[in-house]
């Protein structure tokens, strides 16, 4: 590109802003690693929970949410990572950032307090997290990823439905389609 | 004639960068080099007189031991450039 002045067209001149804006889309790959760490440990917690509630008679079977601590270190090393080696953001990568760090203090208190509604809080959960897979798709202009907003709020729904055990069933499943499969479609880049 | 563009954004380069930094929280200078095709030495020439107008900010810091000068685009370029786009508007609907 030159600082050549002379033949720039007004057309010429809004060509070139639409293209260079064109060119500041967001690292769909670099996003996919979230949503496949938290797919495959929240379905993996919520498979194994229904599976240790149903057929074993283990005291705590709740011990396996743990798993999540280290989940959010994880979480927090890699976004440290990834923000300090590139500054390249755009003002959409923010708002989808603080769109997922508002999620994680809206669901702070659930997890604290879980145990006045007997930890039935799987569609308090699923709910908000289906906002944001929803905004995100949106922001990311990423179909597959709206779909499983979609997805979450009607297994969301259907936990106030269902048998508190069968609410886990219901968490895997929204996790495999909410978040996995999306996730896996972003990081090979397929729309 | 288009005497009322703003001088300074109607150049290939300068406008192609502030097009980037318009939608960028901040970018590298790696980044807008990268993205404009241009010589290190152009975008440079062309990012100072930007920044003098105060229509970006140029902060140089360190990653590690190499330099990394990141470029932000400030209130005024902001305004500038919504300005610069409404006069090209007007001129494409004349």
């Amino acid at each position: 590109m030159e600082t050549n002045t002379e033949n720039l067209t007004p057309q010429e001149s809004l060509d070139l802003i639409t293209r260079m804006i064109r060119q500041t889309q967001s690292n769909l790959t670099q996003s996919s690693f979230y949503f496949l760490l938290w797919g495959w440990v929240i379905a993996f917690c919520n498979a194994g929970m229904y599976a240790l509630i149903k057929f074993t008679d283990l005291q705590h079977p709740y011990a396996i949410w743990l798993i999540t601590i280290p989940t959010w270190v994880v979480t927090i090393l890699y976004a440290k990572r990834q923000g300090g080696s590139s500054p390249n953001r755009t003002h959409l990568d923010k708002i989808n950032m603080w769109l997922w760090i508002a999620l994680a203090i809206t669901i702070c208190p659930v997890l604290v307090f879980g145990n006045q509604v007997n930890w039935l809080i799987n569609a308090i959960i699923l709910l908000p997290v289906g906002l944001c897979t929803f905004v995100s798709g949106i922001i990311l202009r990423f179909k597959p990823l709206v779909l499983g907003g979609i997805i979450f709020w009607i297994a969301g729904t259907l936990c106030f439905i269902v048998s508190p055990i069968d609410q886990h069933l219901v968490g895997a499943f929204a996790m495999i389609f909410g978040y996995l499969i999306p996730g896996y479609m972003l990081r090979s880049g397929k729309k | 004639m288009l005497k009322d563009l703003d001088p300074l954004l109607h150049s290939q380069l300068r406008l192609g960068i502030m097009s980037l930094l318009i939608s960028m929280d901040s970018a590298e200078f790696t980044y807008l080099k990268e993205k404009t095709n241009a010589t290190a030495g152009n975008i440079s020439v062309q990012l100072d007189k930007l920044a003098e107008a105060n229509y970006i900010e140029i902060k140089k810091s360190f990653r590690g031991k190499r330099p990394l000068t990141t470029c932000s685009i400030t209130k005024k370029g902001i305004k500038a450039f919504e300005e610069y786009v409404n006069a090209l508007k007007e001129y494409i609907g004349k």
